[in-house]
């Protein structure tokens, strides 16, 4: 059923609480009204980001081609904070932490989408929300407090190697989960697992349920339907989740600060590294290859799968 | 077709996979809260429960005045994201350019947050100057301090990361309301505001306290952002972050991780409960509506 509108000025007054609406509104009532700062008033969010997120992160580029002055930065064009990143340790590092990322998005991949899969497919569809809440508490619980959390439980005298050697399966603690880049993996994947099994579901939800009952009545197996038919139908939230998951472990520098030791770092560690010791053209630098990163990556997944498909189910 | 449950075990196994990854996403919390509360800490061989620890922590005023700001930017935080998750949710059902908004409205989900903090940092250092030069040479001194690292730059950081999350949580409640029942209430003679707040506010007030309690969290637990952009005060989570790095892993730093988890398992649990209940509730009155026609 769709209602027109009626035209203001015939508006009468009613009984049930409508109003009496003047036929000609002052100019002060037209600049207040619906079509004027009301309407306007809803685009005070996108103002907002522009202003404080879009604007700051395009100017990111520009300052990185400032000039580095004692303690801040001048106007100015020089490539010399990309020379000296790209010249130094600091790639290395920025290369190891994109190799740990991406271990970090495949073992969340193989541990959190099938349960996003197992959810959609075989738990009731009344029941499905509830089961994915589960996730939300361990996600809304701080990422400090979580990775923090890893430390006892890695440790040298941790719960796990304690466990490991009261059942003699190890004599002595195994020190290399903990303050080393597998320790960082290990974190990052705590860290960010949930969000793997909510982009994963949010893809899963596009799929059809028949979509299943036909691979089974045609005899696909559990693999089969998995390679070919799920993966290649969720692809957009499984990118979506890989994307969120690989730039977040190349760019939150907590994890390697907590969990990754004396050598560990990542993107952002270096950013705040720079910004610590002032070199902040570097800092920028290092941001706006992160945030080309961020965009080249998104940019091909969308080419590719069309990532607007996950906000099918919300539309 | 196959039987979806033909296999007892393996959907069995499937269920305790499930659980089991939950329970090793929430152990080690559950640990540092039970570590919280051993008097003698981690790695003693004798447990013995005691609360001092806690009282150590809300009994030093340096942490306590850390937890009054981390309150004031959550409050401020919930103040306008709120109405900003709203008018952003309803712009979108709206715009013809969905794509270019949501990706606008999304996107700091994906910026790391140190990226995004020293780029804001950057922002507002050089946005504070323009405004001190713009006071100085309009003589409004009020101006000059506009944009200096604060809690206004800490608070904008915060509405910049939790305003993705307000958004889709309010967006996904709305998908749910028919625009046709505002139509119908702006025929009855309702203006804009009355058609909102007594016809489609009553049906999408779970999404939008929902939403409140993810902004709340999500500002407690925030740190990185925080921790670039406030200036001159601390919050908890700042104070947590600096103790773990310079005195180490100590009791207090236990019981201030154990204060951080259990605020917000007690907000996201009381909300994960409170929807539960509420469909349970929602699926009664539908089915006790549906079975005079089914049986009919």
């Amino acid at each position: 059923m769709t209602v027109t509108r009626r035209d203001k000025s015939s508006i009468s007054p009613t009984a049930g609480g409508g109003r009496d609406i003047p036929a000609s509104p002052s100019a002060w009532q037209r600049l207040i009204g619906e079509d004027g700062l009301q309407k306007w008033a809803f685009y005070a969010p996108v103002a907002f980001m522009i202003l404080f997120f879009a604007i700051p992160m395009m100017l990111t580029v520009v300052w990185s081609v400032f000039e580095r002055t004692q303690f801040w930065m001048e106007p100015g064009f020089t490539l010399f904070a990309y020379e000296n990143f790209f010249n130094s340790a600091r790639v290395e590092n920025y290369l190891y932490s994109m190799i740990h990322s991406a271990w970090a998005v495949v073992i969340s991949f193989a541990l959190g989408f099938p349960i996003a899969v197992f959810v959609r497919r075989r738990v009731p569809k009344v029941a499905q929300h509830r089961v994915i809440l589960l996730f939300i508490l361990p996600f809304m619980i701080s990422e400090l407090v979580r990775v923090f959390a890893m430390r006892p439980i890695l440790g040298r005298y941790g719960i796990l190697n304690t466990f490991f050697m009261n059942i003699g399966l190890i004599d002595e603690p195994i020190t290399v989960i903990l303050f080393s880049p597998l320790g960082v993996i290990i974190g990052d994947v705590v860290s960010f697992l949930p969000f793997m099994v909510f982009a994963g579901f949010l893809a899963m939800e596009a799929v059809q349920l028949y979509v299943f009952e036909v691979c089974d009545d045609l005899g696909a197996g559990g693999v089969r339907t998995f390679r070919d038919v799920i993966v290649p139908l969720a692809a957009p939230g499984i990118f979506a989740g890989s994307v969120f998951i690989f730039v977040n472990g190349l760019g939150v520098a907590l994890v390697p600060i907590i969990l990754g030791g004396p050598g560990a770092v990542n993107a952002g560690l270096i950013v705040n590294q720079a910004i610590v010791a002032l070199d902040f053209p570097l800092a920028m630098a290092i941001s706006t290859i992160m945030i080309v990163t961020l965009i080249a990556l998104l940019y091909i997944g969308h080419r590719l799968f069309d990532l607007t498909k996950i906000l099918e189910p919300i539309n | 077709m196959r039987d979806d449950y033909s296999s007892e075990l393996g959907h069995k196994l499937k269920w305790a996979y499930l659980l089991s990854i939950v329970f090793a996403l929430l152990a080690p919390v559950f640990y540092v809260i039970y570590i919280s509360f051993n008097e003698y800490g981690f790695g003693a061989r004798i447990y013995e429960f005691t609360t001092d620890w806690y009282r150590v922590v809300l009994g030093d005023t340096m942490l306590v005045a850390s937890l009054e700001w981390t309150i004031y930017l959550a409050v401020g935080a919930v103040a306008t994201t709120i109405p900003m998750g709203l008018m952003s949710a309803k712009l979108y059902k709206r715009t013809r350019h969905k794509v270019g908004f949501v990706t606008l409205m999304l996107s700091p989900l994906f910026v790391p947050a140190d990226i995004l903090a020293s780029s804001l940092l950057v922002f507002f250092k050089h946005l504070s100057g323009a405004f001190e030069w713009l006071g100085g040479a309009l003589g409004q001194g009020w101006l000059q301090t506009w944009f200096e690292l604060g809690f206004l730059t800490a608070l904008i950081g915060q509405i910049i990361y939790t305003l993705p999350y307000a958004f889709v949580v309010i967006l996904i409640t709305m998908s749910r309301y028919h625009p046709q029942q505002t139509e119908a209430a702006r025929g009855c003679g309702a203006n804009a505001w009355q058609a909102f707040w007594q016809v489609e506010f009553p049906q999408i007030k779970a999404g939008v306290f929902s939403a409140c309690a993810f902004v709340v969290i999500l500002s407690f637990n925030e740190a990185t952002r925080t921790a670039l952009l406030k200036g001159g005060f601390d919050t908890f989570s700042n104070v947590l972050v600096s103790q773990m790095l310079n005195v180490g892993m100590s009791e207090e730093s236990y019981a201030m991780g154990g204060i951080m988890s259990i605020v917000s398992m007690t907000v996201i649990g009381s909300l994960i409960i409170y929807t539960l209940i509420r469909s349970e509730r929602l699926e009664r009155v539908a089915r006790a509506k549906a079975e005079p026609l089914m049986s009919g």
